[in-house]
């Protein structure tokens, strides 16, 4: 793949034409300068292979930080018909609901700084990876059947939140077609002591600050201001959501045949939606997204009391927003003229209704971006960008400098790090992703969503 | 210095060839290739390399644990991914790691297995799935090969 493949569309978008068993032609959000580094991966074939799919409209797409992943690539976004198209657990991922929870404090950065070292240890403690150490909290399956129907709703009824937090919260927390009696044993065995957990990789909690205001306005509406803390939480639905991906890939695999759906790739294992086995698992993903709002409920709520043991009762942290970069989702557009239903998979790409607050995490140490929804967004069915986006391994960034060079660097810049694991600091380094800069100028530019607020890390807590 | 890069290269062939897989590089995940001089030795040696990825502590005095599992899948490779998946499971929900697998029943689509293993204080690193991605296992040079790629 070259870059004379591609058809320059405007200064951000790159197209390339229908050809061979391509449904719809594919299109990259992306710069000119950007556009030299995707070509180095397989990611552009894989999003060709995306556009195969049956029942695919109007483009397979993908996002600034789109590199290679299996099945779709990471970043991709691609919306089936709900009637002649496919769902595949492989335009998912295997982390179901993998998102952003923004919290918002009345604090400035001035007031925070003598116990930033407390509130870290304090979040460290209260927030475990679920990777051995930690809080053990076991549900029982009655009590986890209840969280994959309801989501973050059901543990706001059980204390552990208030009704702004579900407000403020992509599909209010819960997806109501969510069913926990599809979900396998073996996912709901995974599940059950992980709701309140971390996980490793690149998940993190961040104490942050807002560094810079793009827009004024909307940054009012979201309750945000110059050098106001905050805290991100970037995690997804731990093992439940992982063993129903592996349960669900399994299964098409075996149906596939019975619907003649032949693939370049088997991780894009799919099956038509309305196909007893499409609904079985749009039910099931959507039990797991509502176990990854629950989670991120939870892991808010652990935040918040480790707040209050540091800097007292009084003190508020108030939700900005929840959203998802792994899901599908049922949406309503309008498709040749006419109103449609459309399933929406969002891999690596997060949604951006217009208004929407749009949570874009930065790498370890680096800027985060509050983003808001736009009009535009439309083209890309309400759809933008979800991260740095990996182009180095994570053996090579390992190599490259060692756990304690980055906790010195950053130290340097003033960013505190908690992390059990060296490696897992030395993995996350800074230069193994793009710049979310770049990353985020590219959607900002293409109009699929407006910089609101840039933020920046004070502290970086991390699993493993 | 001539002779050097080849001996380094053999060195390199050995250590993989005695351990009977590699951590590969990949951008975002983990890949791994695993050997075996028949399947049953290739499966056995990808779930010691899938275990070595999750950098897992034993916990002290070790204590000896076992499982079974059964396993069906469509084909060879769909059953490699399947009873990693189920290894990985076994692993994550009783912290457990295994250090000696015995086959009861073995055949392209279908296997039994016994497991052996130790209980764990906490893993290093999580493995979200093991996924089909280019997975292809192939006979060469005498020897069974698969390059397996993990969700991390």
């Amino acid at each position: 793949m070259q870059k004379d493949d591609f058809k320059k569309i405007n200064d951000y978008i790159w197209e390339i034409r229908k050809r061979g068993k391509m449904n719809v032609p594919a299109r990259i959000y992306v710069s000119e300068k950007m556009l030299n580094e995707v070509l180095k991966d397989r990611s552009v074939e894989q999003l060709i292979n995306t556009a195969t799919l049956p029942g695919i409209v109007s483009y397979s797409m993908a996002m600034p930080d789109i590199h290679e992943g299996y099945g779709f690539p990471i970043g991709g976004v691609a919306a089936m018909d709900v009637e002649k198209g496919i769902i595949s657990p492989g335009g998912v991922g295997y982390d179901i609901n993998c998102g952003m929870k923004l919290l918002r404090s009345e604090l400035s950065e001035k007031d925070i700084l003598p116990y930033l070292e407390k509130l870290a240890t304090e979040m460290q403690k209260e927030v475990p990876s679920g990777l051995g150490r930690g809080r053990q909290i076991k549900l029982s399956i009655d009590a986890l059947n209840e969280i994959l129907k309801g989501g973050a709703e059901k543990l706001v009824e059980q204390g552990y939140g208030e009704e702004e937090d579900i407000k403020n919260c992509e599909s209010n927390g819960c997806i109501e077609q969510a069913d926990a009696s599809v979900v396998s044993e073996h996912a709901k065995n995974r599940g059950r002591d992980q709701a309140g957990t971390l996980g490793s990789g690149n998940h993190f909690l961040e104490i942050q600050k807002v560094d810079e205001i793009f827009n004024e306005n909307t940054a009012q509406k979201f309750g945000l201001f110059k050098n106001q803390v905050l805290v991100m939480i970037h995690t997804g639905s731990r093992g439940l959501g992982h063993q129903i991906a592996t349960d669900y890939i399994q299964l098409m695999m075996r149906a596939m045949s019975k619907y003649n759906v032949s693939l370049p790739d088997r991780e894009l294992a799919c099956v038509p939606f309305k196909s007893s086995e499409g609904q079985r698992y749009f039910k099931a993903m959507s039990a797991g997204a509502n176990y990854a709002w629950a989670n991120r409920q939870m892991i808010a709520h652990y935040i918040r009391k480790a707040w209050k043991e540091v800097l007292g009762e009084k003190i508020k942290l108030s939700a900005v927003y929840d959203v998802a970069h792994n899901i599908a989702k049922i949406e309503k557009y309008e498709v040749n003229g006419k109103e449609a239903e459309v399933v929406v998979h969002r891999k690596g790409a997060t949604r951006a209704f217009v208004g929407q607050p749009v949570l874009i995490p930065g790498s370890m140490g680096t800027a985060s971006y509050v983003l808001v929804g736009t009009e535009k967004g439309k083209e890309s069915w309400y759809s933008t960008c979800h991260g740095a986006g990996r182009t180095m391994s994570r053996n090579a960034a390992a190599r490259s400098l060692s756990g304690q060079e980055i906790i010195n660097n950053l130290k340097a810049k003033g960013i505190l790090v908690k992390c059990y694991s060296m490696r897992g600091i030395a993995e996350e380094a800074p230069q193994a992703y793009k710049n979310i800069d770049e990353v985020v100028d590219v959607v900002h530019q293409a109009g699929l969503s407006q910089k609101v607020a840039r933020l920046v890390p004070l502290a970086v807590i991390k699993g493993e | 210095m001539p002779g050097t890069t080849e001996r380094w290269l053999k060195k390199g062939l050995r250590k993989f060839m005695d351990k009977g897989y590699k951590i590969l590089e990949h951008p975002a995940d983990v890949r791994m290739r695993a050997l075996g001089e028949t399947k049953e030795k290739l499966f056995i040696n990808a779930a010691k390399g899938m275990m070595e990825i999750l950098q897992s502590k034993i916990q002290t005095p070790p204590s000896k644990y076992q499982r079974n599992i059964r396993v069906k899948s469509v084909d060879l490779n769909a059953l490699l991914v399947d009873f990693l998946s189920e290894v990985l499971y076994l692993i994550q929900t009783n912290k457990e790691i295994y250090d000696k697998i015995k086959f009861e029943e073995f055949t392209d689509n279908e296997l039994e297995a016994r497991l052996f293993g130790n209980k764990i204080e906490s893993f290093g690193e999580d493995i979200k799935g093991v996924t089909h991605h280019d997975l292809k296992i192939e006979q060469k040079n005498g020897l069974y090969e698969a390059t397996i790629l993990f969700d991390i």
